[in-house]
């Protein structure tokens, strides 16, 4: 009888996460500008990938090649992996972290 | 003296080539392919299966150009060499076929193509294959850009004298972003 309480409390001791990510802290994906990707091509990229609409891509775009980088997508770090890792097929440079 | 890409009917994109065009895209492409290669995975073990659960190289690839196809996905904080080595593990053989797979298909649509009666070659994509070759072209180009040192604030590279080594290079990789302009105007 007095095993019972000890085991319930181990249970939720196990199931508790080490980890409990902060949800308002989201991860990013960053494009980061470089010499070579056309900017026609970089704002395909942004339209046919996350769909964004002619003039988000584009202003995007500029934001990269101006400003160096600029944040593309924002999610659960496995959403920014993906991203980054389809970034990197279509040849853009890109980068996640977490957000600041 | 360039062809460029055009609106096919029907669907896709073609693209005319003189013979010596077409075989300057075909040599770049497969030179693009032997760089590529098939990765630190070269030395997989021979069993399918075994090659399946093979993991990816964890380090950064040790030649420019391959860097900048295969860059690390994290770059800020104390842990990023770290987590771009798990990153790089899980999904760099997987890109690194994408893009070779990207590069064959142009190159088969080059061998694939019809003669016109002037004896150039005609391209013809379909939209699966304009998706590809816009891919590779673009792969191309930075591999190009990259061995020339391509940057936003020189464009003494644009101005070189004839006799420069690099001209023809720079010739090719100038012709490249014409190419890929046109194909992205015909699919936009």
């Amino acid at each position: 009888m007095s095993v019972a309480p000890v085991e319930i409390e181990r249970t939720e001791a196990e199931s508790a996460p080490f980890e409990v990510p902060d949800p308002d802290v989201p991860w990013v994906t960053i494009v980061h500008n470089d010499p070579v990707n056309l900017m026609t091509y970089v704002v395909y990229v942004f339209q046919t990938y996350f769909g964004y609409p002619k003039e988000k891509a584009r202003q995007l775009m500029l934001d990269v090649h101006h400003k160096g980088r600029a944040t593309v997508s924002s999610g659960t770090r496995e959403e920014m992996e993906r991203d980054v890792q389809a970034m990197h097929g279509f040849g853009l440079w890109a980068t996640l972290q977490h957000d600041k | 003296m360039t062809g460029l890409f055009k609106r096919a009917h029907g669907g896709g994109a073609q693209l005319t080539l003189d013979p010596v065009e077409a075989s300057i895209l075909r040599s770049l492409m497969v030179q693009m392919l032997e760089l590529i290669g098939p990765g630190p995975g070269e030395d997989a073990p021979e069993d399918p299966l075994a090659a399946l659960f093979a993991e990816g190289p964890t380090k950064p690839p040790a030649d420019p150009a391959l860097a900048r196809l295969f860059p690390d996905a994290y770059a800020e904080g104390p842990e990023a060499g770290e987590l771009s080595s798990e990153f790089r593990r899980f999904t760099e053989n997987d890109l690194r076929a994408r893009k070779r797979d990207d590069a064959v298909a142009v190159v088969r649509a080059i061998d694939d193509a019809e003669e016109d009666r002037k004896g150039r070659a005609v391209v013809r994509l379909d939209p699966d294959g304009c998706r590809r070759t816009l891919g590779a072209l673009n792969d191309l180009r930075l591999t190009l850009g990259s061995r020339l040192d391509v940057s936003e604030d020189d464009d003494s590279l644009y101005a070189l004298p004839d006799e420069d080594p690099r001209k023809p290079m720079v010739m090719a990789y100038l012709w490249l972003g014409g190419l890929q302009e046109s194909l992205l105007e015909t699919m936009f």
